[in-house]
C-alpha cells in the first residue's frame, strides 16, 4: 500500500520534473499541421521532417557549426581544466599547499556571479582577437569548470594514503613522477568523473556563449535560440523543437553513462589488509 | 641530479600548481583590475582604451539606480524561495523514495535527467511548454477546465520562473539528500529502534539531524545559483514584463550590452564581486570556526 | 656497509618537541628494535631516519655521510610501511621493479633482480598479480620484495606486522629474522609491541617521549632495567612494583606488611620495589615476604596468573603453576626472588644491588 503511495509519488514527480523534456521530444515529432490543431502530448502522424530542416544548412543557421563550436569548446575547456587542477590538486592535497588560500579563493569562485568577470573578459578578448573563437570560449569555459574539477580531485588525493607518496620518494621518486605514475592512475576515476561533469557543465553554458561569440564560434545552446527568432510566420516549433532534443542529447546520454560508472576506487584491497 | 633532489619539496609543490596560478592571474587577475579602474572612470565604448578617472559616479549611477535594486531584490527572493522549495521537496523525495530507488538506481537516472539538460533550452523548452498556441499546459487548461492564464504576465512571470527554476533543480537536492540518507550507519537507525523509536522519532531526532550538514550546504548551493540566476530567466522573460524579473545577472548584463553604460555595469559588477567574496569568506570563516569547535 | 648515526638529533613541530637531543649508534647489520608507547615519537624518528620528516636539529650520518637535509632515495634505505603502500595499479613485479626502473636500469637488469628477490621470498608464482589479489601476508612479503630490490644500506620498518592477525603475526617474525641474518643487513625496526621488540632485536631502543629510556639487548633490558618505565614497559604480564623503604643495612621494609633482605650497591634509598611475576611464588601464609588474599586468578593453560590483594601493596600478579590449590579468598604468603628483583628510587632510576653470592 505504501509502496503504491511511492510509485505514484515518483511517477508524479519524474513527470513533473521531466516535463518540458517530454512536451520538446514528443513536438519535434510533430508535423507543422499537425502542431497548429494538437498542442498535446500525443503524435497522431509522427513525422522526421523537423530533423530534416535542422540539419539543413541556410545560410543563417548552420546547426553542424555549432554542434562543432560545443564539442571543440567543451573538449579544450574540460581539459584545460583537468590538466590545470591536477597538479595544482596534488600540490595542495599532498604539500598542503595554498589549503588556506588558493583552494578556498578557486571554491568560492564556483558560487560567484560570472557575470562579474564577464565585461573585462570580453573587452580583454577584443584586445586580443579572442572574440568569437573557440579559443577564447574554451578558455573561458576553463574557469567555469576548475573550481569543481579542483575540489573533486583535491578529495580524491586526499583520499589516497599518505604512505604511497612516501614508499615512491623512498624509491627514489620526484614529486612530478609520483604524480604521474602513482596520484594520476590512482585519481582515474575522480578524472573521468572531472571531465564528465566539465564536459557536461561547458557544453550547457549560455552566458559566455552568448556574449563572446557572434557567428564563427556560436555553440548550440546559444545556436538553438537563433532557430526561435520568429521569421515571418513565427516560431516553427516543431524545429525549434528538434533542435533542442539536438542540443540536449549529448550532455544527457554523457549524464546517463556516468550514473552508471561510479565505480569502487581502485585503492581498496591495496592499502589495510 | 643535484639540483632536482637537493630541491626542497614544497618548492617541487610550488611548480606543480604555478600552472594554475598562472591561469588565475591572466584570466581573472587581469578582469579584476579592469573591473576596478573602469568602475572609477567614464568610459564608453568609443573611447575603451582612454578610459577617463571620474571618481565614484559611476557608483553613485548603480545607488541611484531603482533597477538595480530591484534586479537585487529580485536575485534575492528568486535564491531564498528556489532554494528552501528545491530543499523541501527534494528531501521528502529522497527520503520517501529512498526504498524504491535502493533496489532501481535507475529510477535515480530518470529524476537526475533535468540536471542534465543546459537551463538555457529548459528555458527555452517552456517557452513551447508554454505558448498559447502551441503549448501543452494552455491547451489542456483550456480544454479540461476552460481555462487561460497568462504564465507570463506581469504578476506571474515571477512565480512561472520559480517554478520553472524548482522543477529543473530539485533533483539536485535530491541526489545530495539521497546520499546522505543512505550514508547514514545503519546501526545508529537500528539502536533508535532497540530503543523504542517509531519511524518519525527516528526521522525527527536520528536521521534529519545526522542529514543537517548537508541540508544547509545545499540551502546554500542552490541559494547561490537562484541568486545569480542567467541563463533560463533570458531565453524565457528576457528581463520583462517590465523589468520585473530581471536578475542582477541580467542588469549587468543590459547595462552593458544594451545602453552601452560600461561604467554602470563595471561597478555593479565590482558591487556584486566585493559582497559575494564578503558574504562566501564569512561562511567559510563560520564553517571553519564551527569545525574548530568539534574537535 | 650500513651504520647509521644520530648525534643530537631533534624534531620539532612549531612549539612541540617530538624527538630531542637523541644520539644513537647503529653497527653494520645490526638489528636494532625502537619500541615505546604511542605518541613516544618512534615513528617520527624512524621517518627522521628515512628522510621523510625533516631533523630540525642535530645530525644524522649514515656510513659516516652527513645526510641530515639528503633526501630520501640518497640515504639509499628501503622502508617497509605498516600499511605495506603497495601501489594498486601495478602487479607484484611492477611494485617492486618500480624504484629501479626510476633508477633507468634496463629492463633485463630489473627483471633478474625482481627475480632473485621473489625467489628469496616465495613471490615468484605471485609476480603477474595485484596487490588487491594478495592476502596480508603476501602484501606484507611484496612490501619487504620491494625493499630487497633495491639492495639498500639498510632497512626500515615501520610497524610492518600491527596489520597482521595473530598467527601469521609469529610466522612473518621468524621470516624477518630468517631474511635478517640471511641478508645480514642493518635494521631499524620500530614496534610497541614488546614481544617483537624482544624477540627480533640484537638491541632495543627504549622510547618516552622522544628521549631514550634505555638501550640494550632483550636480556639487559629484562633483567637490569634502567628504570621503572622500561622495568614495566618489558615482560609481559607487567613487573609488579612495590612500595618500600630502608629500614636497616641491606634490609627492606614492604610497607610494614613484611620485610626483605636485599644487600645495595649505594647508600640510595630505594622507595620501589620491582618483581616480575614470574619471580614471585605462592607460599603458606606465614612464610613469605609478605601476605594477602587470593582475588581472582586466570588460567592461561601453561601457568596461572593469580592476583593477590594487599591493603597497603596493592594488587600483586603471581605467575603460578597451572593447576595451582589456591581459592578465591584464600589467604596466602608471597616470597619474592630476591636475587631478580629490582629497586628503585624516587625518580624512577634503577638503584644499583649487590649481587647475591
Amino acid at each position: 500500500m505504501i509502496n503504491a503511495l511511492r510509485w505514484l509519488v515518483f511517477a508524479v514527480a519524474a513527470f513533473a520534473m521531466n516535463f518540458p523534456i517530454l512536451v520538446t521530444l514528443v513536438t519535434s515529432f510533430k508535423s507543422a499541421r499537425e502542431l497548429s490543431t494538437n498542442p498535446g502530448l500525443w503524435v497522431y502522424a509522427p513525422t522526421l521532417e523537423n530533423y530534416a530542416t535542422v540539419f539543413t544548412v541556410s545560410d543563417r543557421l548552420n546547426i553542424f557549426l555549432y554542434l562543432a563550436n560545443s564539442v571543440a569548446v567543451a573538449a579544450l575547456g574540460t581539459l584545460l581544466a583537468v590538466a590545470l587542477a591536477l597538479p595544482a590538486a596534488y600540490a595542495i592535497g599532498r604539500g598542503r599547499l595554498g589549503e588556506r588560500t588558493l583552494l578556498p579563493f578557486i571554491v568560492n569562485l564556483r558560487a560567484v556571479p560570472l557575470i562579474i568577470f564577464a565585461i573585462p573578459l570580453y573587452m580583454m578578448f577584443q584586445w586580443l582577437a579572442l572574440l568569437d573563437t573557440r579559443l577564447g570560449l574554451g578558455l573561458i569555459l576553463t574557469i567555469v569548470n576548475l573550481p569543481l574539477a579542483l575540489v573533486i580531485l583535491v578529495n580524491a588525493i586526499r583520499d589516497l594514503p599518505g604512505e604511497l607518496d612516501e614508499a615512491a620518494l623512498m624509491d627514489g621518486a620526484t614529486r612530478f613522477q609520483i604524480l604521474t605514475r602513482v596520484i594520476a592512475p590512482l585519481c582515474r576515476p575522480a578524472i573521468v568523473t572531472s571531465l564528465i561533469f566539465g564536459f557536461i557543465t561547458a557544453w550547457n553554458e549560455f552566458l559566455f556563449g552568448l556574449m563572446l561569440t557572434t557567428s564563427k564560434a556560436v555553440p548550440i545552446t546559444v545556436g538553438a535560440s537563433f532557430f526561435f527568432a520568429a521569421s515571418g510566420g513565427g516560431v516553427q516549433w516543431g524545429v525549434a523543437s528538434a533542435v533542442m532534443v539536438v542540443g540536449a542529447l549529448p550532455p544527457v546520454l554523457l549524464g546517463l553513462i556516468m550514473y552508471r560508472q561510479i565505480s569502487g576506487s581502485m585503492t581498496a584491497g591495496a592499502v589495510k589488509g | 641530479m643535484t639540483t632536482l633532489s637537493q630541491r626542497s619539496p614544497s618548492s617541487e609543490f610550488r611548480l606543480l600548481a604555478t600552472p594554475l596560478v598562472l591561469f588565475l592571474l591572466v584570466f581573472l587577475g587581469f578582469p579584476a583590475i579592469v573591473n576596478l579602474i573602469y568602475s572609477i572612470s567614464d568610459v564608453s565604448f568609443e573611447t575603451l582604451r582612454q578610459p577617463r578617472i571620474s571618481g565614484l559616479s559611476n557608483f553613485a549611477a548603480v545607488w541611484n539606480d531603482s533597477a538595480f535594486w530591484q534586479a537585487s531584490w529580485f536575485s534575492l527572493r528568486f535564491g531564498a524561495l528556489t532554494a528552501v522549495l528545491e530543499c523541501a521537496l527534494g528531501l521528502f523525495l529522497a527520503i520517501f523514495l529512498s526504498p524504491l530507488i535502493e533496489k532501481r538506481s535507475w529510477l535515480m537516472a530518470i529524476l537526475m535527467l533535468p540536471l542534465m539538460v543546459a537551463p538555457a533550452l529548459v528555458g527555452l523548452m517552456y517557452r513551447l511548454v508554454l505558448h498559447e498556441f502551441a503549448g501543452p499546459v494552455p491547451y489542456y487548461l483550456w480544454t479540461w477546465f476552460g481555462a487561460s492564464f497568462s504564465f507570463l504576465g506581469p504578476t506571474s512571470a515571477f512565480w512561472t520562473l520559480i517554478v520553472v527554476e524548482t522543477l529543473q533543480w530539485t533533483p539536485f537536492a535530491l541526489l545530495l539528500f539521497y546520499m546522505a540518507y543512505q550514508a547514514i550507519p545503519s546501526e545508529i537507525v537500528e539502536a533508535s529502534a532497540m530503543d523504542g523509536a517509531k519511524r518519525w522519532h527516528k526521522l525527527w531526532y536520528i536521521e534529519l539531524p545526522l542529514m543537517a550538514p548537508t541540508i544547509v550546504v545545499a540551502l546554500l548551493i542552490r541559494f547561490i545559483d537562484g541568486f545569480r540566476v542567467f541563463d533560463n530567466v533570458y531565453v524565457l522573460t528576457g528581463s520583462g514584463p517590465g523589468g520585473s524579473t530581471a536578475s542582477l545577472s541580467i542588469y549587468i548584463y543590459e547595462a552593458f550590452f544594451k545602453q552601452g553604460a560600461i561604467g554602470k555595469a563595471v561597478a555593479a559588477s565590482v558591487i556584486l564581486f566585493v559582497a559575494s567574496f564578503a558574504v562566501l569568506y564569512g561562511l567559510n570563516h563560520i564553517a571553519s570556526r564551527r569545525k574548530g569547535a568539534v574537535k | 656497509m650500513g651504520t647509521i648515526s644520530l648525534r643530537k638529533a631533534g624534531k620539532q613541530y612549531g612549539t612541540s618537541e617530538i624527538i630531542r637531543d637523541l644520539d644513537l649508534e647503529i653497527a653494520d647489520g645490526e638489528f636494532v628494535v625502537i619500541v615505546g608507547p604511542s605518541g613516544c615519537g618512534k615513528s617520527t624518528l624512524l621517518r627522521m631516519i628515512a628522510g621523510l620528516e625533516q631533523t630540525t636539529s642535530g645530525k644524522l650520518l649514515i656510513d659516516g655521510r652527513d645526510v641530515t637535509t639528503a633526501p630520501p632515495v640518497e640515504r639509499k634505505l628501503a622502508m617497509v610501511f605498516q600499511s605495506y603502500a603497495l601501489y594498486p595499479h601495478m602487479t607484484v613485479r611492477q611494485n617492486m621493479g618500480f624504484g629501479l626502473k626510476l633508477t633507468k636500469l634496463s629492463a633485463d637488469r630489473i627483471k633478474a633482480k625482481v627475480d632473485a628477490a621473489a625467489d628469496t621470498l616465495k613471490l615468484t608464482p605471485l609476480l603477474d598479480r595485484y596487490p588487491r589479489e594478495l592476502s596480508g601476508g603476501q602484501r606484507q612479503r611484496v612490501a619487504i620484495g620491494r625493499a630487497i630490490v633495491r639492495e639498500p644500506v639498510g632497512f626500515l620498518f615501520d610497524e610492518p606486522l600491527s596489520n597482521l592477525d595473530a598467527a601469521l603475526r609469529v610466522d612473518m617474525r621468524l621470516e624477518i629474522a630468517k631474511l635478517h641474518r640471511a641478508l645480514g643487513a642493518t635494521m631499524i625496526y620500530v614496534t610497541h609491541d614488546q614481544v617483537e621488540a624482544m624477540t627480533l632485536a640484537d638491541r632495543i631502543v627504549v622510547l618516552k617521549d622522544g628521549r631514550v629510556m634505555q638501550q640494550g639487548t632483550p636480556h639487559e633490558l629484562y633483567e637490569t632495567p634502567a628504570n621503572l618505565f622500561v622495568a614495566q614497559f618489558i615482560g609481559s604480564p607487567k613487573m609488579n612494583v612495590l612500595p618500600c623503604s630502608r629500614s636497616g643495612e641491606g634490609r627492606l621494609d614492604l610497607s610494614g606488611e613484611g620485610a626483605i633482605e636485599l644487600p645495595l650497591a649505594s647508600e640510595a634509598a630505594p622507595v620501589q620495589i620491582g618483581a616480575r611475576p614470574e619471580h614471585l611464588f605462592l607460599v603458606a601464609p606465614e612464610s613469605g615476604h609478605c601476605r594477602g588474599t587470593v582475588e581472582a586468578s586466570e588460567y592461561l593453560g601453561g601457568n596461572t596468573s593469580v592476583f593477590v590483594r594487599n591493603p597497603r601493596l596493592g594488587l600483586i600478579n603471581v605467575s603460578a603453576v597451572a593447576d595451582s590449590p589456591f581459592r578465591i579468598g584464600e589467604a596466602v604468603g608471597i616470597r619474592i626472588d630476591g636475587a631478580r628483583a629490582s629497586l628503585f628510587g624516587a625518580d624512577g632510576s634503577a638503584i644499583a644491588r649487590r649481587q647475591a653470592a
